[in-house]
């Protein structure tokens, strides 16, 4: 859980990053710094000290400056807020559908070949095209 | 999965056969010796991975294919993993430790090589033949493509017939659909993907669920990794698995043969098992790291390597991978991620084009909203981040596919693994050393067809293309590192996988190709298991021994 101070910079980072626009919700209003940036560390528990350590290295500067410098600095730490904040967005179930993304669900596997079967025909009918095994 | 339910004989103190690692080679192995009546026990660095523990189906799963299901080694970090060394490597290897081994994360495209593959000095006067045949190993390809339960569509026009498949093919899909337009404009060979994962439940196996999350392991348990379609029988049938075995030697005799293996359990206690024969089946990288470690007075440079061989002659099949975005909805996070079409039109080799050998095409989907979006430092934050980071996901999201192409790589031995000299494991065993460049040609061919690919995408409707040429993260298929021959100066293991210099040693996986093909080669792998386990068990009262 991140603290209000870490909250606050971190907000600044994440709409930075994941602004509104193109019809979608920056970070803060898909609820990325107060609510998915924390499930989004439970699973990568291996960032958690990245992530922290960027936070911390922005506090009080300009969001944008803040992040060029750490792109430019610690590409650890810069990669680490990146792919918590994009992985934190996506786990909200408003933003998928936004996307028209239903998550992966299960969709049982039926059988569509006679859906190419007539453009399949024509590979057939131009014929083999393998190299045969010859006598050694 | 548990087998807690299996009453099992005590294990035997010196073992008919023992099989080092229960991946797809090793798998074979047990259940071919055990039904046989051997018997058998398996040393297996890893443990099982239920299908529960697969993220597939659940939200973490694009956050955590990045590092607890990255198929490298050198991310995921595992306990049962052991680091390669890749500072001298174009690629990066990927692997699994497990039972199972790497069919628990492979793509489960499921492909015969052809017939010229067996002939390559014979057919294009470059590298070597196989000492055996397409024809040969057709028997095997079709009882292990039984024993997989294979999806395919029979009739493929790039293969001599070689009979049907166990199941119906699985879907191609929207995006399937769309690579097949573009080729069939373009007059070019495709045809619906064999995969080895079940269209329908067989076995204990389900009904595939068209997750596209394959290569982070079958959340529903329709993929054909061998935990599932082995281990249960052999498990059955008698054979005794030891997990969390990590092998540091093969142990010889004064003569030189083998007598079994020393390890270390889970507890860090260093075990030893006698065997009348010693199976290797550890990848094409674990096998020579293993052969090098397993130095003796009868086996100065590593067992089995008067020949000089082990380790040298890595294959790696790089791979290129050209994405094509479309402005229709495809639905291209759907799996089986799997192989929805594939494409052997420039396989055979061509000499006009300025290359030997060829590549096989596959559609693979593109997954979910955050990809494999990894590695963004360096570069400028507005190509991925601001406007452009919904910009670029609404762009690709549904409405992109991969034509991946599986380059075939030539033997060449400065391409090698060799113990590191500094860096050990967990358990203060040296680790392997890759140093691996691809070569000319392969950069020859690799420009070839990913100008064609581009075609294809084009000629299906592509409004933008990327081209990725080489794949850092591209080395599933390990191969030819103790290579097979008749002749024990330029081969370790001859055509049935037994060692040249140590009569009761086998080499069966991937490390005995002779040359990579250019398809993805488990079944390959798998087949040739078959058939040398097979001669071990029809020849056994000749077998020379140690005790």
């Amino acid at each position: 859980m991140l603290n209000p101070v870490q909250i606050e910079t971190y907000s600044a980072l994440a709409n930075e990053l994941i602004p509104a626009a193109e019809g979608m919700p920056s970070a803060s209003e898909a609820d990325v710094p107060t609510t998915w940036i924390n499930t989004a560390l439970g699973y990568r528990p291996d960032l958690v000290e990245a992530f922290l350590r960027s936070i911390d290295s922005c506090r009080g500067e300009v969001p944008a400056r803040a992040l060029e410098n750490l792109n430019a600095n610690d590409t650890e730490a810069f990669d680490a807020l990146g792919v918590l904040t994009s992985g934190a967005y996506f786990l909200n179930p408003g933003v998928k559908e936004l996307l028209g993304y239903p998550g992966q669900l299960p969709v049982p596997a039926h059988d569509d070949t006679e859906t190419y079967l007539e453009i399949l025909e024509r590979v057939v009918d131009r014929g083999p095209i393998y190299r045969a095994s010859v006598s050694t | 999965m548990s087998n807690a339910h299996l009453i099992q004989k005590p294990r035997p103190e010196t073992a008919d056969v023992l099989v080092i690692g229960a991946g797809a080679s090793g798998s074979v192995a047990v259940r071919e010796l055990v039904q046989q009546g051997f018997s058998v026990v398996c040393l297996e660095q890893g443990d099982w991975t239920p299908a529960t523990e697969f993220t597939g189906d659940k939200p973490e799963w694009e956050l955590s294919r990045q590092k607890q299901w990255h198929p490298n080694p050198n991310v995921r970090q595992n306990p049962s993993d052991y680091s390669v060394n890749t500072d001298d490597s174009d690629v990066n290897p990927l692997m699994f430790n497990a039972v199972g081994g790497s069919t628990i994360l492979y793509a489960a495209h499921w492909c015969r090589a052809l017939p010229s593959d067996f002939q390559v000095r014979t057919q294009d006067g470059v590298a070597d033949d196989w000492p055996f045949s397409y024809e040969d190993l057709l028997p095997f390809y079709q009882e292990i493509e039984r024993d997989m339960a294979v999806s395919g569509l029979a009739g493929n026009t790039a293969y001599p017939d070689g009979g049907g498949y166990p199941l119906p093919p699985l879907p191609i899909g929207k995006y399937g659909h769309k690579a097949a337009s573009g080729m069939d404009k373009l007059g070019w060979h495709w045809w619906p993907g064999n995969n080895s994962i079940a269209s329908k439940a067989v076995g204990h196996r389900a009904q595939c669920l068209r997750y596209g999350a394959c290569l982070t392991g079958c959340p529903a348990g329709a993929k054909a990794s061998t935990d599932l379609t082995h281990w249960p029988y052999a498990l059955e049938l008698g054979a005794h698995l030891v997990t969390g075995a990590r092998v540091s030697e093969v142990t010889v005799n004064a003569e030189g043969l083998a007598t079994g293996a020393n390890y270390v359990d889970r507890e860090g206690n260093e075990q030893h098992q006698k065997a009348k024969v010693v199976v290797l089946a550890g990848n094409g990288i674990g096998t020579p790291r293993l052969l090098l470690l397993s130095k003796s007075s009868a086996h100065p440079d590593g067992l089995a390597n008067s020949s000089g061989l082990v380790g040298k002659r890595l294959m790696m099949h790089p791979y290129a991978a050209v994405v094509g975005t479309y402005e229709d909805e495809l639905e291209s996070w759907l799996g089986p991620a799997g192989q929805s079409i594939e494409s052997m039109e420039f396989y055979e080799t061509d000499a006009s084009r300025g290359f030997v050998r060829g590549a096989k095409w596959n559609v693979m989907p593109t997954g979910g909203p955050l990809g494999m979006r990894a590695g963004y430092g360096g570069r400028p934050i507005e190509e991925s981040f601001g406007v452009n980071f919904h910009r670029n996901v609404k762009t690709v999201l549904g409405k992109s596919f991969e034509w991946g192409i599986i380059a075939e790589d030539l033997p060449d031995e400065n391409n090698q693994i060799v113990l590191d000299s500094i860096n050990v494991d967990s358990d203060g065993i040296p680790i392997p050393e890759l140093h691996y460049k691809s070569s000319e040609n392969t950069s020859r061919l690799i420009d070839f067809h990913v100008d064609r690919a581009v075609e294809a995408h084009e000629a299906a409707g592509a409004t933008t293309i990327s081209v990725t040429k080489l794949m850092r993260d591209c080395g599933w298929h390990l191969l030819g590192t103790a290579r097979m021959g008749d002749d024990s100066s330029t081969s370790v293991v001859d055509q049935f996988g037994r060692a040249h210099d140590c009569p009761n040693l086998y080499v069966i996986d991937g490390s005995v190709f002779v040359t990579s093909s250019g398809v993805n080669p488990t079944a390959t792998i798998m087949a040739n298991a078959l058939r040398s386990m097979r001669h071990l068990a029809e020849t056994h009262t000749d077998q020379k021994t140690a005790n």
